[in-house]
């Protein structure tokens, strides 16, 4: 499903790559979370998996080549960036932005489809937000947004789902119920890479725990032998 | 005595002046732009100022100057390894200075009225060439608008989560800058090339003030940018001042307005 050979990236301007020749393979259908101590890479392993940054070395995503096909990899891939945030002016509703994660799929010249607009009510259900529809991002609280860009990325129906630190704005009921349900989206066969800083909020079903510390993957273990 | 032809090529130009600017100046100001619509419309003002003297269609030249700095922007910034920012001073600066130069150069006559309607802008100069090429350039910003309103949306709410989901939002973004860079050069008959961008950018902040759904700002947008432009031609008339200098006082004010009776700055 994923995989990367000998794959570096280096920020604009830096000398030293942040992620250094990477090697990493994860299966359909699997749950693996990337740990680390911060600054290690983790946020920029993910967005090197979904082609936001720019790497050297072979990435293969669905059996596509990320640098030929990154636009086709990432209409099937769901993103969840870390802390996103928005000001109070901000001019658009929680349905809007939701949607949004369908526009890539729906293609250029192509308007939303009434079954495009029952897919974000469907998601919006299935994270209990349905009574944040009609309100502007910019009222939001932090939990809330998070649900909501979660939302938005599951709207993307998508093959991958990629999530930076998805439970870092959620008080402790809601982080436990996000994970019930990334869990069960799992068990569908949904492929879940998720960065996480807190290991202890890791899911039970996330069978596998990928350490990244200076850029490298220092370990690759299941969690069972974490534990 | 001012004849009824031209008063109605003046009012259509603004109209069609305030539509065009207010549409691309939604993007502009949702994306922080602002920097570099300044640039872009001084840098239409030099080009301007270059066509008369070289004698070459000045509308051409103030296109390929203000979608110039948007081309050279991101190139110029990544080699000096600066922030965009400062670029942009530079740019705007050198292209004030240019204009000026350019405008002494102008053969016979320095700062003759033809020189100083594009520094300033001159409604009564609009001729129904200028009106068709303003009716081409609106129709075509409204049709883009429509045709990719969708992935414009996404990526004024975030480009890199508009690029996550599988847009590929360079082609865009580039687009717009050139939609922008048109525009500008398009606008300076009205508004003058130092008054361009207020053109731009009050009529959408003020749209901002009204509403959290960016389908009602687009549509707001243009409607508060063709009053300001009826409004200010009005007073211009009435206490003989410079159209652009006029627009741009009355949108500004309207702007301040909005933010004072704006609903979304209330409490609670």
């Amino acid at each position: 499903m994923i995989e990367l050979r000998n794959v570096s990236t280096i920020y604009e301007g830096e000398q030293i790559p942040t992620l250094s020749q990477v090697s990493l393979s994860i299966g359909k259908g699997e749950f693996a979370a990337i740990v680390g101590p911060n600054g290690a890479g983790k946020t920029t392993l993910l967005e090197t998996i979904n082609g936001l940054l720019k790497s050297t070395g072979d990435i293969s995503i669905m059996g596509m080549n990320l640098t030929e096909q990154g636009i086709e990899i990432r209409k099937r891939t769901g993103y969840v960036p870390q802390e996103f945030t928005c000001d109070s002016l901000t001019p658009f509703l929680v349905k809007d932005v939701i949607l949004m994660g369908r526009f890539g799929k729906i293609g250029v010249l192509k308007s939303p489809s009434r079954a495009d607009h029952d897919i974000v009510k469907k998601t919006a259900h299935f994270l209990s937000i349905s009574q944040l529809l009609e309100t502007p991002v910019g009222k939001l609280s932090g939990g809330q947004l998070q649900k909501v860009m979660i939302a938005r990325a599951l709207a993307t129906e998508p093959d991958i789902l990629l999530l930076d630190e998805p439970f870092s704005n959620l008080d402790m009921k809601s982080r436990a119920d996000l994970s019930e349900k990334l869990s069960s989206l799992n068990e569908k066969g949904l492929t879940i890479i998720m960065v996480i800083h807190d290991r202890s909020a890791i899911p039970l079903s996330c069978r596998r725990i990928i350490t990244v510390d200076a850029g490298r993957i220092v370990s690759d273990k299941s969690l069972p032998q974490v534990m | 005595m001012i004849s009824e032809r031209l008063i109605i090529l003046a009012i259509t130009g603004a109209v069609l002046t305030g539509i065009s600017c207010s549409l691309v100046g939604s993007f502009v100001v949702r994306m922080n732009l602002s920097s570099l619509g300044f640039a872009m419309s001084h840098a239409a003002f030099a080009g301007a100022a270059l066509g008369l003297v070289l004698s070459i269609e000045p509308l051409l030249i103030s296109i390929v100057f203000s979608t110039g700095v948007a081309v050279l922007l991101g190139p110029l910034a990544e080699k000096a390894k600066l922030p965009t920012n400062v670029i942009l001073g530079v740019i705007f600066s050198l292209m004030i200075s240019l204009g000026l130069v350019f405008l002494n150069l102008i053969p016979q006559t320095a700062m003759t009225s033809t020189a100083l309607s594009i520094l300033w802008g001159s409604i009564l100069g609009m001729t129904v060439q200028n009106v068709l090429r303003l009716f081409v350039l609106t129709v075509g910003v409204v049709i883009v608008f429509i045709l990719f309103f969708k992935e414009f949306q996404s990526i004024m709410f975030s480009r890199k989560l508009a690029e996550a989901s599988g847009i590929n939002t360079k082609y865009y973004y580039y687009l717009i800058l050139f939609l922008t860079g048109i525009t500008v050069a398009f606008a300076l008959k009205l508004v003058g090339g130092l008054l361009v961008f207020a053109l731009m950018v009050n009529p959408t902040s003020s749209a901002y003030q009204f509403s959290y759904d960016m389908k009602h700002i687009i549509v707001l947008s243009p409607v508060i940018g063709v009053i300001c432009c009826l409004v200010g031609i009005i007073v211009s008339f009435l206490i003989d001042l410079p159209t652009g200098a006029s627009i741009a006082i009355v949108s500004s004010s309207l702007f301040a307005l909005s933010v004072v009776v704006s609903p979304k700055r209330r409490r609670g």
